[in-house]
């Protein structure tokens, strides 16, 4: 039992230490990506994410006088068919048809001439250039729908992730900055929030205890040396959406923080927050609401896939 | 024409798919909105528990006209004093409830039991720890291995109490039965039929394992020291800056177990008179004078690298006391997560608390969930106290919404700790000096608890609003109450009549040594709040007392302790001394101590009787903030029990509820059951009984 324990402590922590280089490389790789991408994505989100907000508010407004699960519920349907559409005329059909046929038609083969060791390696190798160009004919549809998706599901996820204050209901607020001491900061909540506490000064922030007052949507003032910056606070009891973070021009955080606009980059402040709760539902809740939406969207996708004869 | 059939049938058959899904869909979706239906009901009762409510105050109150619902069914014959089990202690008490038998059955006595074995020592009568076996020694580790070909034994903990609980009739019988907080059972016993889900009480550890929990108190200027009850230890700023840390559960997977700890950095602003708490990456902004809500603690427990870690998961509250002058900060003993219990079952089914909780978010978990100790160690003041013992009942009433909610039929249990942990600390109907209290305060924290019954009196009504008409509804508590004003040690007096030797015995645990007892010429000994052990030649195991003399010195002790006098007034101390063996009924009595001491309201053992301390003094004034008590004669100190159909019995006791609440759900209680039915039982049938 020794030498086990020895050999198990030592095989782990060579296999740490091998997970720690892997996820130190996967980071190093990210952030070289991300300086390049971040550029052009920023660039993208900031004229696509308007435009998602403005349909997010028509769309949910028609879906408002619904539950909200069975808004969600129809969303993603209505997403499920528009995907298959986009799906439909972005790729080649055709192609996707023989590059399956290709596919079929080798495990046939493999399946007919198993004897036959020439066949078999033959229809191997053609298997898996079917295989590569089944995927290289869905990339393409899928890289033309993936951007209009993420922003529909930023749209979702400012609505369904995190609920509005309630009245009456206490929050945080966070305003993010380096060497939060050597600056002066003040809030003015205006009308629809009172400030309990604060500002408290931490580790890299400045942070607030504030109460709701009365639904609708307000704007926390923050004074920050000579610097003002707005914060939208949302209070209501129904579907708002809310916007939990103001940053700066990052295209991750312009992605799941849509709403609103950018801080200025010469800011002392690197983000707000407000700590709104997560929503709470099985179907449109917290996290579950991705959850739904796929299994659904992608039901109704296979579902009509036949009916509309789209292949993939 | 065979394609068009074809076609004909697929596209069927897509439209089946279509609208089956559509159909799961709406199922899906409606049920997440609707709460189902359910058929037609079964017989109902409910039964509310007020640990501690007292006959004699109920009915002055109720004379007064200040509990209107109480005084309905006691104008309607639903109301009796309700005889206490013998000692009248919580846990003895409520387990005579839980079995419908005495001790002898049960096998409770007291808080505390001994093992004759290793001659008293000291243990908790309800639940037992017995440690698991050491696991595969590994860098640094002990890692149990629960599986074949080791089979290690994990260390678990046992319920103590015996007998068979009531409601297993009723799970067996296909009743529903729902039970809350109820004390004695712990860890809950499980259910062998699926129909009782049960939320374990008093009894239930921390995540410290401390039965009556453990809070943690940093001030500025404090001595880190451990108190009864919690932890003390300084805190110091450096600017506005403090980092302190709050223990957890001992890591026992460490060859050298020590605790866990969470750091938590504390920032405060003395000019707003505020602090700012960082947990675990939660922020909580606290003002001087406020209480956090639940906050969430994850306490890692480190494993060899080839094992991933494990976690404990406890919640507390802060309370910041004060910021200016000084800092103060008190943070609640840490409550296991209901909301994640980790492997910890407190409840039947394990599922059960976080279906609670999933409905209602975190809420207390330990056993003792009003810190009454705190308020001994003079952490908290009287009103601090009574204000967390509000927010506990606040708790409570949410939770006993809840419980009503989700009852439909069978039985619903459920118990409120707020008029027992409240009237300890608060009661005071004696003419005398309180301990620490003016006799204005005295008067006016008494009145909290007057209050307090007049608020469990709108909780009766609102139970009679709903369920009056269609179920039994029976309001019950384990004892009454009385102030303790005098407290008398057992050890010191059997040391003065000469039953310990010798006599400058300081202890009946200390072996050796100055003060140390002599167990060859010691022949009785009191341990626990009522208990009186002979030194018995083959129980004991430094015993001398033979079975021949046994009986005649159990006389000749009775016969003493009745002529007791408290030497400031000549108030006679001790009201009853029970046989054991004439009051208990079972093959546990065996396990019992040989005499049960019974005091007069305002007496009491004193806190150093309890484990076996013996002071210099027989009798002296109980100076703690605990100024009253129920661990007396059981006729001092009855319950009451309330109902909304007649009583009929004389006399009621708690054995009888058990066989009452099953024969009202359909139930033939069983033999051995010697309790009656309320509703039911003649004063004949009392007689004949013999109790």
């Amino acid at each position: 039992m020794e030498t086990l324990g020895d050999i198990l402590v030592g095989g782990a922590n060579w296999l740490w230490w091998l997970y720690e280089a892997v996820i130190s490389l996967a980071l190093a790789a990210f952030g070289v990506i991300d300086v390049v991408l971040n550029p052009v994505l920023s660039t993208v989100l900031r004229v696509l994410n308007p435009i998602g907000n403005v349909l997010g508010d028509v769309v949910y407004g028609v879906v408002s006088v619904l539950s909200p699960a069975w808004g969600l519920v129809i969303i993603s349907a209505i997403t499920g068919v528009v995907m298959l559409f986009m799906f439909k005329y972005t790729s080649n059909q055709q192609a996707i048809v023989a590059a399956k046929d290709t596919i079929k038609a080798n495990l046939l083969a493999l399946k007919l001439y198993k004897d036959e060791l020439r066949v078999t390696f033959l229809s191997q190798w053609r298997l898996m250039l079917g295989i590569a160009r089944l995927q290289w004919h869905m990339f393409k549809p899928v890289v033309i729908v993936l951007l209009p998706m993420l922003v529909g599901l930023s749209q979702m996820g400012i609505r369904y992730q995190w609920r509005a204050l309630h009245a009456g209901e206490q929050a945080y607020v966070h305003v993010y900055m380096d060497e939060p001491l050597s600056h002066e900061v003040a809030l003015e909540a205006g009308a629809g929030a009172e400030v309990e506490v604060g500002a408290m000064a931490g580790a890299g922030d400045y942070a607030w205890r504030i109460r709701a007052t009365e639904p609708g949507v307000y704007t926390l003032k923050f004074l920050v040396d000579t610097e003002t910056i707005d914060k939208e606070l949302v209070v209501g009891d129904g579907l708002e959406r809310v916007s939990v973070e103001r940053a700066g021009a990052h295209w991750v955080t312009q992605l799941f923080h849509p709403v609103e606009a950018l801080l200025p980059s010469r800011s002392a402040v690197s983000r707000i927050e407000i700590k709104y709760p997560d929503r709470e539902s099985w179907i449109y809740g917290s996290d579950y609401w991705v959850l739904t939406f796929f299994v659904i969207s992608m039901l109704v996708a296979l579902v009509l896939a036949p009916v509309f004869k789209v292949k993939f | 024409m065979i394609l068009k059939l074809i076609i004909h049938r697929v596209a069927r058959k897509r439209t089946c798919h279509v609208m089956l899904m559509a159909l799961v869909l709406t199922c899906a979706v409606s049920c997440s909105d609707s709460k189902s239906s359910s058929g037609p009901l079964g017989p109902r009762v409910v039964v509310v528990g007020f640990d501690g409510m007292d006959p004699r105050l109920c009915s002055r109150l109720m004379d007064e006209g200040k509990l209107p619902n109480l005084a309905k069914m006691r104008d309607a014959g639903g109301f009796k004093p309700l005889g206490t089990s013998i000692p009248p202690q919580s846990p003895v008490a409520w387990s005579n409830f839980i079995t419908g038998a005495d001790p002898g059955v049960h096998g409770i006595f007291d808080f505390v039991h001994r093992d004759p074995k290793r001659q008293c020592a000291p243990y908790y009568s309800a639940a037992e720890t017995v440690e698991g076996d050491l696991g595969w020694e590994v860098d640094g580790f002990n890692i149990p291995l629960n599986f074949w070909p080791f089979d290690h034994q994990p260390t678990e903990t046992l319920l103590r109490r015996e007998g068979i609980p009531f409601w297993d009739y009723l799970d067996e019988a296909g009743i529903d039965v729902h039970i809350y907080d109820i004390p004695a059972n712990y860890p809950p016993s499980k259910s062998k039929h699926g129909h009782m889900c049960c939320l374990s009480g008093m009894g239930t550890p921390d995540l410290l394992g401390s039965l009556g929990g453990e809070s943690q108190f940093f001030g500025e200027g404090e001595k880190s020291r451990a108190v009864s009850g919690g932890f003390i230890e300084p805190i110091t700023f450096t600017g506005e800056k403090a980092k302190i840390r709050l223990l957890g559960p001992e890591h026992t997977f460490l060859q050298l177990p020590e605790r866990v700890k969470v750091d938590v950095d504390v920032y405060r602003d003395v000019k707003q008179k505020a602090a700012r708490l960082e947990v675990q990456g939660k922020t909580i902004l606290l003002k001087e004078g406020e209480w956090s809500d639940w906050c969430r603690l994850d306490y890692e427990l480190s494993m060899p690298p080839f094992l991933p870690a494990s976690h404990a998961k406890g919640i507390c509250r802060f309370y910041l006391q004060q910021v200016s002058d000084t800092f103060r900060l008190y943070v609640t003993p840490i409550s296991i997560d209901p909301s994640d219990p980790a492997g910890q079952v407190i409840s039947e089914p394990e599922d059960f608390v976080t279906d609670i909780s999933d409905a209602l978010g975190l809420f207390y978990t330990t056993g003792f969930q009003e810190d009454h100790k705190a308020l001994s160690n003079k952490i908290f003041d009287d009103h601090e106290y009574h204000q967390q013992a509000d927010y506990v009942l606040e708790e409570r009433l949410t939770l006993f919404d809840y419980a009503k909610q989700t009852y439909d039929d069978g039985l619903l249990f459920f118990y409120f700790s707020s008029t027992d942990l409240q009237a300890h600390m608060f009661w005071w109907d004696s003419d005398k000096k309180h301990p620490i209290r003016t006799p204005e305060m005295a008067k006016k924290y008494h009145g909290v608890i007057e209050a307090l019954y007049q608020r469990m009196d709108g909780v009766v009504g609102r139970v009679l609003a709903e369920y009056g008409d269609s179920s039994t509804v029976l309001v019950m508590s384990d004892h009454g109450f009385a102030s303790f004003r005098r407290q008398f040690n057992l050890n010191t007096w059997l040391r003065q009549e000469g039953y310990i030797f010798p006599a400058d015995c300081k202890s009946i645990m200390r072996v050796s040594g100055t003060g140390s007892v002599d167990w060859s010429r010691t022949t009785a000994y009191g341990l626990g709040l009522n208990g009186l052990y002979l030194n018995l030649q083959g129980r004991e195991k430094f015993g001398i007392v033979t079975q021949r003399k046994r009986a005649a010195m159990l006389q000749e002790i009775k016969e003493k302790l009745l002529k007791v006098r408290d030497p400031e007034d000549g108030h006679l101390v001790v009201k009853e001394v029970y046989l054991t063996e004439e009051v208990y009924h079972g093959p546990k009595t065996a396990d019992a101590p040989d005499l049960i001491v019974g005091y007069y309201r305002d007496y009491r053992a004193s806190w150093s009787t309890s484990l076996g301390d013996i002071s210099d003094v027989m009798v002296s004034d109980n100076d703690e903030a605990w100024s009253a008590d129920h661990c007396m004669a059981a006729d001092e100190v009855p319950g009451v029990i309330f109902s909304n159909k007649p009583i009929v019995a004389t006399g009621p006791r708690l054995i009888d509820l058990a066989p009452t609440i099953l024969q009202a759900l359909g139930v033939s209680p069983p033999a051995a059951m010697r309790g009656k039915n309320l509703f039911e039982m003649t004063h004949t049938a009392l007689a004949a009984d013999g109790e």
